[in-house]
């Protein structure tokens, strides 16, 4: 009988035979677009809520750092108004009231700075290790920086430790601020790698411990 | 007439991608509904579980609209849809398969004996061992081209394989077929 038929016909009876073979019966059409669509939307959000916190941090960072450094501007001002101009900011304990006031003063801004840094950091790395989009943090990396600067140049610095933590961290957030929507991935792994290395997170905590009250800055 | 057509499948293809792309929820959906059916129906085919066949075809989709700008117009939608079903569903049976394994090695008495149970099986069970014994190439070729329709050039396509690659997988599974199943042709067929 199998000599009878050309290969050609028996490929054809198989090839028919074979529609049997793992057929679908049943096309769950609205259930897959539903799935389709709910797993879009939730990647859209995960992608979507980075940006928008990286945006809130900017505006709290910003205001802030405002508060703190206005704050210290304007005794600075009443300072100068009510006795002789002050030109440097003094940390010394042998500094006079006035003084000491500035003092108060920068200390609560530096303080203000650092647990603002040392929060951004953590959620810097924490985005970086969860693959979320990190290049939005250059706006807030900026705006640290600044600061950061300012408490560098500033008479807060004549502590040795704080001055190599301020130094170390402008190295960390000027890398940070210079990542833009494109950069290499890995540049994101060599600021987290740096901010491991130099243990600029626990030095921040030793710096700034939970629940420190501003300007209680503990040098 | 048929060059006719595939211009016109071309045209349709990117007016259609530029809608997606320009975020307009009815064309996602009419390239879902476009290609769904074909995309179910191979991904059944190819494992043969409802619930893998579903998982593959959502994460299919849902690839295909994250790299929909890759889409070039160099092949039809439809094609290009089907490579990356593929690529979804090999990648994904492989997984299965090392899950699978695992449980098999952990309760290895239970499989052998549902083997013996088959000794004289009927037609159906003998042609889905016969095309479950192909290797995955052809058993690949085979099912998309004598099963599910599609040309040589848009297996080629969809797998990165040349179509001659097709031509020759899909022959020798043939004859791997008629080798297996000779003895049920006779009384079975037309």
């Amino acid at each position: 009988m199998m000599d009878k038929r050309s290969d050609e016909q028996l490929d054809k009876w198989i090839a028919e035979q074979a529609r049997s073979y793992h057929e679908a019966d049943y096309l769950p059409r609205e259930e897959m677009w539903a799935a389709i669509q709910a797993t879009r939307r939730s990647r859209t959000v995960r992608s979507i809520r980075p940006r928008v916190r990286w945006l809130a941090w900017s505006v709290g960072v910003a205001a802030i750092l405002a508060l703190g450094m206005g704050l210290g501007i304007i005794m600075a001002n009443q300072l100068s108004d009510s006795g002789p101009s002050v030109t440097t900011i003094d940390m010394v304990p042998e500094a006079g009231p006035r003084e000491s006031r500035v003092s108060t003063a920068l200390a609560v801004a530096t303080t203000e700075h650092l647990a603002q840094t040392e929060t951004f950091l953590s959620l810097f790395r924490d985005a970086v290790r969860s693959g979320n989009d990190s290049h939005y943090a250059g706006a807030t990396a900026r705006t640290l920086l600044a600061t950061n600067r300012l408490l560098t140049d500033s008479k807060i610095s004549h502590d040795a430790a704080l001055k190599e933590l301020l130094q170390d961290l402008e190295l960390v957030l000027a890398q940070i601020a210079q990542l833009q929507e494109g950069s290499w991935e890995g540049e994101t792994d060599l600021i987290t790698d740096g901010i491991e290395q130099r243990a600029v997170l626990r030095r921040l905590q030793t710096v700034v411990p939970a629940g420190t009250p501003r300007g209680a800055l503990s040098l | 007439m048929a060059r006719l057509t595939d211009d016109r499948t071309a045209v349709d293809d990117r007016q259609l991608v530029a809608e997606v792309l320009a975020g307009d929820p009815a064309a996602e959906r009419r390239l879902y509904d476009a290609n769904v059916d074909r995309v179910y129906r191979l991904a059944y085919r190819l494992t043969g579980d409802p619930d893998l066949a579903q998982e593959f075809t959502q994460e299919s989709f849902i690839r295909a609209f994250d790299r929909l700008e890759t889409f070039r117009g160099d092949a039809k939608l439809s094609t290009w849809l089907t490579s990356v079903a593929t690529s979804v569903v090999f990648n994904g049976l492989r997984k299965v398969k090392r899950f699978r394994q695992r449980e098999v090695d952990l309760d290895h008495a239970a499989p052998q004996a549902d083997r013996k149970r088959e000794a004289e099986p009927d037609l159906k069970d003998r042609l889905r061992e016969a095309i479950d014994g192909l290797p995955q190439g052809y058993r690949t070729v085979f099912l998309m081209h004598d099963v599910e329709g599609f040309t040589h050039e848009e297996i080629g396509t969809a797998l990165g394989i040349q179509s001659g690659t097709s031509k020759a997988q899909l022959s020798r599974a043939r004859a791997k077929l008629r080798g297996s199943l000779a003895a049920f042709a006779g009384g079975t067929g037309s």
